[in-house]
């Protein structure tokens, strides 16, 4: 079993007579991706910034590495980096002052490793340019550059993917992968798209109204029970003719296409049965909404 | 590169930090230029009240007179360029969102509050030196030496410095002057640690210092039994270096009073600024 190396027990956070966050109990291990999932204002950033110090819990503690976050923060922060929210940055220095001013807070950063974390954000012809020149989506990548530039242990990203467009979300991804296998950084990545958890994230938690209702592996979480899938299959008179026949397949709604409810693990046969009935299927896509989710899990047990 | 080299530097890569500089640099060569201009009217009307005691030969005008007309404005422009950078400097950051990035970084929150505070204190010592070598540099360049011959209100109302002791005292009243605006940036500093905006801080430590000086020079009796408390009463320690002989226990009094405020709102601030709930 992996070593657990952020943990918050009984973290929560009142703002006047408002719970922001309630009893959270959390735990990542060494190598983690770790999604942190939940819909706007669940209370995600207020848990990031109690496990960075920005904010005092109300109750409870936040360990990193075995130790106090705030007993111990200098020795803490010294291993970690992240990005709170959106990415600001002092917009009348370039992005290489930017990051030398942030990276130095941690220790001496040499000229290579600024320039280093500024390729592999693709931002390195940049470099130069007053970040005030810089669209979102580049701020985002800035972002990411100074979370990764001292080669902290742990990455904390605030809904990294944020305002980005679709091919900006993919390299993010691909980056917060390469950085787990290539360099064995543990990542906490908050996101309120349950597919971008899907995407990288081996192990999850999911928040809901400042409440932990859920935390696992993805697979246990996001695999094992039933989900919706959408169909678009033509004549869609005998597909549905066929499904019929089938009692394990609940037919929800018939529009465009039509949208089913089954155990995951028996998708690819119902993909099959339908083929093999000589239907045409231009598409089986999972359906899986935060909103889809969120019922899902309430219905069934509160944490796996 | 040391926090305190790091907050030097944002500091001085903003512009907004030179406005400070540009409009002294403007003021003194516009007065400088305008009094070169009138020099024989303006002279003639400086000697005129001690014609009568004083048998006076040559221009009463130098580069001392001068420049000690000039620091005058130690209690009208100079503070707010003070408050103007001093009052922004955590709250701009808090504003912009780098406060976030920064606190999120090893170093204490103390180590960077001190950091920001000491830069601040550069950027205020820089402004008045800035201020001290344009006045003196070009009153040299435009009149000259000569000795420094001053009125007050107080005993007594003439004050003649011979010109060998008005360079360092003038040197000396700048030095001191650095303290006594030191302690209007350490009140727009404690002002904006306590917001999320710029503008708040900077009209607010304004506003305490024309309110105290008001209540300072008020000839109401009531009034007397609050000015030891008030800081302005002190801000006038480089005046006290203007005399002659220069009272030393009063300069000792008046710089132990402007370090002990200095002190406070540095304390204050710190104590705020390092519980405080980032939320922007």
């Amino acid at each position: 079993m992996s070593e657990a190396i952020l943990r918050t027990a009984g973290l929560s956070k009142r703002f006047g007579s408002r719970w922001a966050v309630k009893d959270l109990n959390l735990e990542v291990n060494a190598g983690d991706v770790f999604g942190f999932l939940g819909p706007n204002g669940a209370g995600k950033s207020t848990t990031i910034r109690m496990i960075l110090t920005l904010l005092l819990p109300t109750s409870g503690s936040v360990r990193i590495f075995g130790k106090d976050a705030r007993e111990e923060r200098r020795s803490v922060l010294s291993r970690v980096c992240g990005i709170v929210e959106k990415p600001d940055f002092y917009l009348y220095l370039s992005a290489y002052k930017n990051l030398e001013v942030l990276g130095s807070l941690t220790r001496k950063v040499k000229r290579e490793e600024i320039l280093e974390a500024l390729e592999i954000v693709g931002l390195i012809a940049r470099a130069d340019d007053k970040v005030k020149t810089f669209s979102h989506g580049m701020k985002q990548r800035l972002g990411i550059a100074q979370a990764i530039l001292t080669k902290p242990d742990l990455v904390i990203l605030d809904e990294p993917t944020s305002g980005l467009d679709p091919q900006g979300m993919k390299e993010v991804r691909e980056l917060v992968l390469k950085l787990s296998k290539e360099h064995g950084t543990t990542i906490f990545l908050s996101s309120h798209l349950l597919t971008e958890v899907e995407a990288v994230a081996n192990r999850m938690a999911v928040l809901n109204h400042g409440e932990l209702i859920a935390q696992g592996p993805v697979s246990d979480l996001l695999g094992g029970d039933s989900s919706y899938y959408s169909i678009l299959v033509s004549p869609q008179e005998g597909a549905l003719e066929l499904l019929k026949k089938n009692p394990w397949v609940e037919v929800v709604s018939v529009g465009n296409g039509i949208e089913v409810r089954i155990e995951s693990r028996r998708a690819a046969e119902l993909n099959k049965l339908l083929v093999t009935g000589g239907l045409d299927v231009s598409s089986f896509a999972a359906k899986r909404s935060l909103e889809d989710y969120f019922l899902k899990v309430t219905e069934g047990a509160s944490e796996v | 590169m040391s926090l305190f080299s790091i907050e030097v530097k944002k500091t001085f890569r903003r512009w907004r930090t030179y406005i400070g500089f540009v409009v002294v640099a403007g003021a003194v060569i516009l007065l400088e230029v305008i009094i070169k201009l009138n020099e024989a009217r303006m002279a003639q009307n400086f000697s005129h009240g001690m014609s009568g005691d004083f048998l006076i030969s040559g221009s009463m005008l130098n580069a001392w007179v001068i420049t000690a007309f000039i620091m005058n404005s130690l209690y009208i422009h100079v503070p707010f360029l003070v408050a103007l950078v001093a009052g922004d400097m955590v709250s701009s950051e808090a504003t912009s969102g780098t406060l976030r990035f920064i606190l999120i970084r090893p170093p204490s929150r103390s180590k960077i509050f001190t950091a920001k505070f000491f830069a601040m204190l550069f950027y205020t010592a820089l402004l008045i030196l800035f201020m001290g070598t344009l006045c003196i540099g070009i009153g040299l360049a435009f009149f000259g030496g000569g000795d420094l011959i001053r009125f007050q209100t107080s005993m007594p109302h003439i004050v003649i410095l011979p010109a060998h002791d008005a360079a360092m005292s003038t040197v000396l009243a700048f030095i001191a002057a650095i303290l006594s605006m030191s302690v209007v940036g350490s009140l727009a500093f404690l002002f904006s640690t306590l917001v999320d905006n710029s503008i708040g801080p900077i009209i607010g430590s304004i506003a305490v210092v024309i309110i105290s000086f008001v209540i300072g020079s008020l000839p109401f009796e009531f009034l007397e039994s609050l000015r030891p408390y008030l800081f302005t009463t002190y801000m006038g320690i480089w005046q006290l270096l203007l005399n002659s002989p220069v009272d030393w226990g009063e300069v000792g009094k008046y710089a132990l009073a402007l370090l002990g405020y200095d002190a406070v709102f540095f304390a204050i601030a710190c104590f705020v600024f390092v519980r405080k709930d980032i939320k922007s």
